[in-house]
């Protein structure tokens, strides 16, 4: 599939997010989208949900870095295709808890040192670095490993409604470490 | 200016919005949805909270897969702080306090707000990262570019630097009886009194001359590498002259005579006192830009009639872009690329 046609900024890809589409998201496909048909056998028309994991993508994209391409993708095909079967109100698989995000992002490759060093990650790495315990390991099963809250209490041994609370603080501390720092969405 | 305020105060409105984009990702119930439009429907404060956590939710998934490879069983204090836990591949951010980043700040001091926080990655110099000035035993003093990495041993009889990376420059006191020397990749720069400026990079090594004279020898056989002046002087490289060294395949300087303004441009890098008093944004945007890897930029047609008066060291960017935010009320949008977009907060 090629690159969405709903861009975020002027609606075209310069010709280095073209390249990087090209060598680090698009290669990813295939395996998506099989990992989509296998988990979510219920979401018939699966375009719909890649067109809008690399929309989002590339929005992301467009503005800053991005630590792994292929997790970003996963995870957020997984959300959306959550979201939908919420609005289709299906049943939730059964045991969803052991979705299986982390045993897909395994293969990729070690994330290279000038990826994670770039300044905006740093911004977020600090950010969640600097919270309270609990929030901290919260965001970061979230965040980094993809996990659903439902898989982050199961996680932590602690009750989902905790894992929500604890979320949200840690949201709101990162938000204003975010303002201080004025990294902040563009207008 | 407008009177500060040093803890922001609890924001329910942000704390509402926080939750409220928590529970969207794991989806509403008929009743929350209620809830939730009449929420976001009670004032536009809610409304710029909510897109402002929506942002920021989405925002962190820039982290996806941060490490996974590396640790295939998720680790929920992969970013626990240093003490307990190192990071074992990226060493992560820490806050430092840079209280002598800012020279002098008059209404910093007034306000009691000395320190400003400043964010470099440890132990790899980020290009934010203050420019080092330091004294060795001898009183000389050496000013490290961002990243130089020097070797003092200092003896009874000799003053000798290793550049090991880096640039760097020297402000030599004079003592005759203890030369002296930089050295470079075999390349030794040898003073008495005076200032000058090594570059090492990988296959060259620079001397520049902004004051007095420097001898440039082969550290190993002591020859001079300079070409012998004609009255049989020992040839030296004074001051307005460089001499860049290739490394291979025989150590063979060029020397040049090079001009005020050339040398002033060469050594941009080192840090000078900025004095604004009463001065437009864009002078000072173009002062700071100057010899900095990070690029400020007004992106906001209203700074430019901005003016302002405060003394600041030109590598301190980000002491800078932190007092604007914090006491004009600006906002600052750090790019990935290294720039620095200054607009009205609004």
């Amino acid at each position: 599939m090629s690159p969405p046609e709903s861009l975020p900024e002027d609606g075209s890809l310069t010709p280095n997010l073209s390249q990087w589409f090209a060598e680090e998201v698009q290669p990813h496909e295939p395996a998506l989208r099989a990992w989509l048909r296998s988990r979510f056998p219920a979401i018939a028309d699966t375009d719909d949900l890649v067109q809008e994991a690399y929309a989002r993508l590339l929005r992301v994209r467009a503005t800053g870095s991005v630590a792994c391409a292929r997790a970003f993708l996963f995870i957020t095909t997984r959300n959306l295709a959550l979201n939908q079967l919420r609005h289709l109100r299906y049943e939730l698989p059964a045991d969803l808890a052991e979705t299986d995000t982390a045993g897909v992002l395994d293969e990729s490759a070690a994330i290279p040192d000038t990826v994670a060093r770039a300044e905006d990650l740093q911004v977020l790495i600090h950010a969640i670095q600097s919270l309270p315990d609990r929030c901290r390991q919260v965001l970061t099963l979230r965040k980094i490993y993809g996990f659903t809250q439902k898989e982050t209490a199961a996680r932590l041994g602690i009750a989902e409604h905790t894992v929500e609370a604890q979320g949200a603080i840690g949201l709101r501390k990162c938000i204003e470490y975010f303002r201080r720092l004025g990294y902040q969405p563009r207008p | 200016m407008k009177p500060l305020a040093l803890t922001p105060p609890s924001d329910p409105a942000l704390e509402a919005a926080a939750t409220w984009a928590i529970r969207h990702d794991r989806g509403l119930t008929a009743t929350e949805q209620d809830e939730f439009f009449q929420w976001l429907a009670a004032s536009a404060t809610h409304r710029a909270a909510w897109a402002e956590a929506r942002w920021s939710w989405d925002d962190l998934d820039r982290l996806a897969g941060l490490q996974t490879s590396l640790h295939a069983a998720a680790d929920p204090d992969l970013l626990a702080p240093k003490k307990r836990r190192r990071a074992p591949v990226y060493r992560l951010v820490l806050p430092i306090l840079a209280a002598a980043a800012v020279v002098m700040v008059g209404f910093i001091l007034l306000t009691g707000r000395g320190a400003l926080t400043q964010l470099v990655q440890d132990g790899v110099p980020g290009h934010l990262a203050l420019i080092e000035q330091r004294t060795l035993p001898d009183g000389s003093t050496v000013e490290l570019n961002r990243g130089a990495v020097i070797a003092e041993e200092f003896s009874e009889g000799s003053r000798r630097v290793r550049l090991l990376r880096g640039e760097a420059h020297f402000q030599v006191t004079h003592d005759p009886a203890r030369p002296f020397i930089v050295e470079a990749a075999g390349v030794a720069v040898r003073a008495v009194g005076t200032a000058f400026n090594v570059r090492l990079e990988t296959t060259t090594v620079e001397v520049l001359v902004t004051e007095g004279q420097v001898r440039v020898d082969d550290a190993v056989r002591g020859e001079s590498l300079l070409a012998a002046a004609p009255a049989g002087e020992p040839p030296v490289l004074v001051a307005g002259q460089s001499a860049r060294v290739d490394l291979a395949p025989a150590m063979v300087p060029q020397v040049a005579t090079i001009s005020a303004a050339q040398i002033e441009d060469q050594l941009a890098w080192k840090p000078r006192l900025l004095d604004f008093t009463n001065a437009p944004m864009p002078e000072i945007v173009t002062a700071f830009n100057r010899g900095n890897p990070v690029h400020l930029r007004l992106g906001d047609a209203l700074l430019v009639d901005m003016r302002l008066s405060a003394t600041f060291r030109s590598d301190n960017v980000e002491g800078f872009v932190r007092l604007m935010e914090s006491d004009f009320d600006l906002r600052a949008e750090w790019r990935g690329d290294g720039e620095i977009v200054l607009r009205r907060a609004r």
